[in-house]
């Protein structure tokens, strides 16, 4: 990203000004500094409003919430008292915030990649058919719209040991069944094959439309090469997709990120934590013992965790992302 | 370049598979929410109810007010919508059509909203929206999701592609930034804004989290957590009257996206969504 173009002189990347669109109509054409000046004040103005609410709502709360991680602030203190690092130092000698890591990062882990891959196979053997096509697209996108309490509600169900749909299969199937949300061992499982239900068809969409960009061409001459189906896939399709992949990616970061619904109306985080990820844990923290200090130092971790991975993910391909379409 | 007829049987093979096996739980939830109670408490596997019983729609009608819910759901989508388009539209115009001092790191802004989604802030915006007084409002429902950096990268891209020669008419013709934007710019990039719309009505129309925190009665409760109390008032013991109230959720969303699918498909595949 060219973040120092802003300090260039001015008049050199501002055509537009003095062209002399303005805000009012072609009455204020000038080329004089004052006019130039106004100019640049109306450009402002267009920014103003969703500036506001993107300061309000997001940046003067993690502004807010870095100060009060550093307070003490929980039923035993009712008003925020400055405590220096002691939340943290508290959290990392806490074996439930480490736990709570680990699920993040196995849920993340294991529900990402496997969900991409799929998402891209199942893309790119519906771009392939054009007879039924848009009722392959809704059969595999129609989970993402729905709202994830009551997708939630709906696996509670499936995933309900005497009368849910699964057990009842792996009766038929002869395997033993299974305890699914009641488990520790299976709990954090059925929640990502949930998650995993309820994402793949908006990966694969995001990918589809990433396909659309796909020169048919070189199919064509892979194929006259005597390069079979996966073949032609794995060289020509894998790598034109990887800006969509990159897309798909931060998307399904963002998503799992954010995971709570299914947690809340599922397990609780149970049994034993074993299904407890960060912003369950913070919202645990916050609205069922009330201890805001450690909510909030909480969500100064993730916050980092969160700027970390974009700085990771833009430093890394930002320019391809950004400026693709430029 | 010809398909091998083998190929063609194994792709519909597998695609068919993955269909059915992503359908199965959708039909297992219609067929569940019409059985009669008593028929749902068998260990025997029955894809179609003996028979409908759409009483169990009227009897979570008595048992929670979910037309109240659905008409506050639609107010918060509806409003979150507007006001978006509102904020969005002039702020992509100024990144994609304008210079200023400060644009690239105002635009970064912007994009890292991206990554921080509400849930990840939720107490300090909840701490924020107690001193605002708008706890348990419709107000307080919308307001924190106006801002969409989202939806201003996305429009930002499509501005972009518009060609310049189009805003030199628009000069020559005498026409301001707004009169631009409105007669030139929206109409051209309609298939990104209906995209977008679509994307942030599917969104929230399936908030759990920040309604959860923020209402406590039902006169600005949403769909999706007059379920959740629904579900905590029947304790799980009525699995027909629960997938009924949870079938009522989601087919609006999903009846929605039905009817248009054809924009919806189209605009998707060729919009600014890519990479």
């Amino acid at each position: 990203m060219h973040i120092s173009s802003w300090k260039k002189p001015l008049r050199e990347n501002k055509p537009l000004f003095n062209r002399g669109l303005s805000f009012w109509g072609g009455a204020l054409s000038g080329r004089e500094p004052m006019r130039e000046k106004l100019e640049q004040f109306r450009s402002y103005l267009f920014l103003i409003p969703g500036l506001f609410f993107l300061m309000l709502f997001t940046y003067l709360p993690i502004l807010w919430s870095s100060w009060l991680s550093f307070n003490r602030w929980n039923l035993l203190s009712p008003k925020p008292k400055f405590a220096g690092w002691e939340n943290f130092v508290e959290l990392w000698h806490h074996d439930v915030f480490w736990l709570v890591m680990k699920n993040k990062f196995f849920f993340v882990t294991i529900s990402i990649f496997p969900t991409m891959f799929l998402a891209l196979v199942f893309a790119i053997l519906i771009d392939e058919r054009l007879k039924g096509r848009v009722y392959y697209i809704y059969s595999l996108f129609y989970p993402t719209l729905i709202p994830m309490a009551a997708a939630a509600m709906l696996w509670v169900y499936i995933y309900s040991p005497n009368l849910g749909i699964l057990n009842i299969l792996l009766a038929e199937l002869g395997i033993t069944k299974l305890g699914w949300l009641g488990s520790s061992e299976t709990s954090l499982w059925a929640l990502i094959i949930m998650t995993f239900w309820k994402n793949l068809g908006f990966f694969m969409l995001i990918y589809l439309a990433g396909l659309q960009n796909v020169d048919r061409e070189l199919y064509e001459a892979a194929y006259i090469d005597g390069a079979g189906w996966w073949r032609r896939h794995i060289k020509i399709t894998f790598p034109l997709v990887g800006p969509t992949s990159l897309f798909v990616l931060v998307t399904a970061i963002i998503l799992t990120f954010r995971v709570f619904d299914q947690i809340h109306l599922m397990t609780e985080g149970g049994p034993g934590n074993s299904s407890n990820v960060v912003v369950y844990y913070i919202f645990e923290n916050g609205f069922k013992f009330f201890d805001w200090g450690r909510a909030t130092s909480l969500t100064t971790i993730l916050v980092c965790i969160l700027l970390t991975l974009t700085l990771i993910i833009f430093g890394i391909f930002g320019k391809r992302i950004t400026y693709t379409a430029d | 370049m010809e398909e091998k007829k083998y190929e063609v049987v194994i792709k519909i093979f597998v695609l068919q598979i993955a269909a059915i096996v992503m359908i199965l739980p959708f039909v297992w939830l219609i067929s569940t929410a019409l059985k009669n109670p008593s028929e749902v408490f068998t260990e025997n596997l029955t894809l179609l109810p003996e028979t409908f019983r759409w009483a169990n729609f009227v009897e979570i009608m008595d048992q929670a007010p979910f037309w109240l819910y659905m008409g506050n759901t639609i107010i918060v989508c509806v409003g979150i919508l507007i006001i978006q388009l509102l904020l969005v539209i002039p702020a992509a115009y100024a990144f994609a059509r304008l210079d200023f001092p400060g644009k690239d790191v105002i635009f970064l802004l912007f994009v890292i909203q991206i990554m921080l989604p509400l849930e990840s802030i939720i107490i300090p915006n909840y701490l924020i929206t107690k001193k605002l007084g708008l706890l348990n409002t419709r107000t307080g429902l919308i307001l924190p999701f106006v801002a969409s950096g989202f939806g201003t990268f996305m429009l930002r891209q499509t501005f972009k592609q518009i060609p310049q020669s189009l805003e030199d008419a628009a000069l020559m013709d005498g026409a301001g930034h707004l009169r631009f934007i409105w007669h030139v710019l929206i109409p051209l990039s309609r298939p990104t804004i209906v995209t977008f719309s679509m994307i942030s009505i599917a969104t929230h129309w399936n908030d759990y989290f920040w309604p959860l925190i923020i209402t406590d009665s039902d006169e600005v409760r949403t769909l999706t957590i007059g379920l959740g109390m629904f579900v905590q008032q029947e304790s799980g013991s009525d699995w027909s009257l629960l997938m009924a109230a949870t079938l009522f959720v989601c087919a609006p969303i999903i009846a929605f996206f039905l009817v248009t699918q054809k924009t919806f498909i189209k605009n998707f595949l060729t919009s600014g969504i890519k990479g």
